[in-house]
């Protein structure tokens, strides 16, 4: 299989519009109702790999955009399928029941940084922060000097003022 | 075993234990058996996805220094190629040699702190000092070429690379890699009486388990999963060189371990060749460009750097800052499912050699 069979075949069995950016990279942008059915898709064409899922945050636009990147290592492709959620209710469905537990864990991670909640997904424990209750923090509203200047400058320290001035 | 069963108690390994890293593993043990292990990390989360963000290309090059202390140069290369992308610019030839020649260099040297830190971690004392000791001749290089003995301050950059090489760089790798060869003898001799024993069938990965947990680069490979970037998904220069892909089939620690050996001597051939293809023309520095905007739109750029595959996902919307970039490292796998699948029904004394066989590192892992 190479880019352009990949691109007929989600077209037909979609209408999704995928177009090839380079050798080796198709990109495709699908319905959040669609998601689970072109990942399990993929899966079956040989995309064995979920190299990583990212999310990146649009907050004037009210959405969070899904970014999936798949690996085939027999056709030596890479696919990328993005989706959009709401940002008041971040909620989708888990690609854990495709990818297992490499999908777990970057959902894990997303739902840590970024508050997306991935329904199907039994473990969302946070990874890396620790007792924190600020908001997801790869929000790009979320400003962090803000938010250390707030929570940790001692104003009374005189030698902490250069700092967080 | 039931886990909760009152003749089990909590273990720790790290993240105070030497040569751990800023990591740890909580181990629930039955005896001297391991029940089940649970991955603890972000001792070491910096946020550099956000950081980027309010940062400009320059800056961020020697950001992605910080990525991983082991190999900071691969993940210069990983940066600059996904600004290379978006920007399209054109790289000139010679830095391009000079880009795969670094990355290899930093691959040996990666390495080089994997066979150290797996020997220390066996009680192999000696191991840990030839290599470390070994890695410091490659150490000299970055010194010479970048300025820095760990941290090349970006000197893989967008554009090409920050200056050229000196005039004495040639002899003195070419010295190096001789020297190299040597200490990988002296490896091969030892190994049979020290590491072999310790790791032969500890911790074995199925490759379905490998493709499953997501494993890559050398963990996959000692799995027997064929699967290399440089060959698959070609960057820079690599598919015009010749070189191999070692690859094994019994996927326990001891085929890691001498994986990443077989690897070293691979690089090593590459750099040769890279070497002699050396265009002769002379290179002018990049400047630092600054206030300039990065071009709309969105790239993934994957490479292979020694711990497995790592990637940067990059959206610009026309400003100087990235909109979002999205680092994927290999740590993040293979210390989380990777090491709880494999950890699981060992015994003690075989954590240290699962732990170290994989290559570890918690910075690329927490970012």
């Amino acid at each position: 299989m190479n880019e352009s069979d990949l691109i007929r075949d989600l077209d037909k069995e979609f209408g999704a519009c995928a177009q090839e950016k380079r050798k080796r990279r198709v990109w495709v942008s699908v319905e959040l109702n669609e998601l689970i059915d072109v990942c399990r898709f993929c899966y079956g064409k040989g995309f064995r790999h979920l190299s990583t899922i990212s999310a990146t945050d649009y907050p004037s636009e009210g959405m969070y955009e899904l970014t999936y990147f798949l690996w085939s290592y027999e056709d030596k492709l890479l696919v990328t399928v993005k989706t959009t959620i709401s940002r008041d209710k971040p909620v989708i469905d888990s690609v854990t029941s495709i990818w297992g537990e490499s999908a777990q864990i970057h959902e894990r991670e997303l739902h840590e940084l970024f508050g997306v909640k991935f329904e199907g997904n039994k473990d969302l424990t946070p990874l890396f922060l620790e007792e924190w209750d600020g908001p997801p923090p790869f929000r790009r509203d979320f400003n962090w000097r803000d938010y250390v200047r707030e929570k940790y400058y001692d104003k009374e320290n005189e030698r902490e003022k250069p700092y967080y001035l | 075993m039931n886990e909760k069963s009152p003749t089990t108690y909590e273990l720790l390994f790290g993240p105070a234990h030497p040569g751990s890293g800023n990591f740890s593993v909580k181990l629930r043990v039955s005896g001297e058996q391991v029940v089940s292990a649970r991955s603890d990390p972000g001792y070491l989360h910096r946020g550099f996805e956000k950081l980027m963000e309010y940062r400009d290309r320059m800056q961020n090059s020697i950001l992605s220094d910080r990525v991983c202390v082991l190999e900071a140069l691969n993940w210069n290369l990983v940066h600059a190629e996904a600004v290379d992308e978006l920007t399209g610019e054109e790289i000139p030839d010679k830095a391009r040699y000079i880009r795969v020649l670094m990355a290899e260099l930093s691959r040996i040297q990666s390495h080089l702190i994997w066979y150290g830190a797996l020997s220390m971690g066996l009680g192999f004392d000696t191991g840990f000092k030839v290599a470390f000791g070994y890695r410091d001749y490659l150490l000299d290089i970055f010194e010479l070429v970048t300025g820095g003995r760990v941290y090349p301050a970006g000197y893989i950059c967008p554009g090409g690379v920050r200056r050229d090489l000196p005039d004495s760089a040639k002899t003195k790798i070419e010295k190096t890699l001789d020297k190299m060869k040597i200490m990988l003898r002296k490896c091969e001799n030892f190994e049979k009486t020290t590491l072999y024993p310790r790791t032969r069938g500890v911790g074995v990965l199925e490759r379905q388990d490998a493709l499953r947990l997501g494993a890559t680069g050398p963990i996959a490979r000692a799995s027997g999963l064929y699967s290399d970037v440089r060959v698959d998904d070609p960057y820079e220069i690599y598919s015009e060189l010749d070189f191999e892909i070692p690859t094994r089939d019994e996927g326990d620690a001891y085929a890691r371990c001498l994986l990443g050996r077989l690897e070293m001597r691979e690089s090593m051939r590459i750099i040769r060749q890279v070497l002699e293809r050396m265009p002769e023309e002379k290179l002018d520095p990049v400047k630092p460009k600054i206030a300039h905007k990065i071009p709309e739109g969105e790239v993934y750029v994957r490479n292979e750097i020694a711990r497995g595959e790592a990637g940067i996902y990059m959206k610009s919307i026309g400003e100087e800052t990235p909109y979002r970039c999205k680092i994927r490292g290999p740590s993040l796998l293979h210390m989380i499912p990777v090491l709880e699948h494999l950890l699981a029904g060992c015994q003690i004394a075989d954590v240290p050699a699962i732990y170290w066989s994989l290559n570890i590192c918690p910075a690329d892992m927490d970012r």
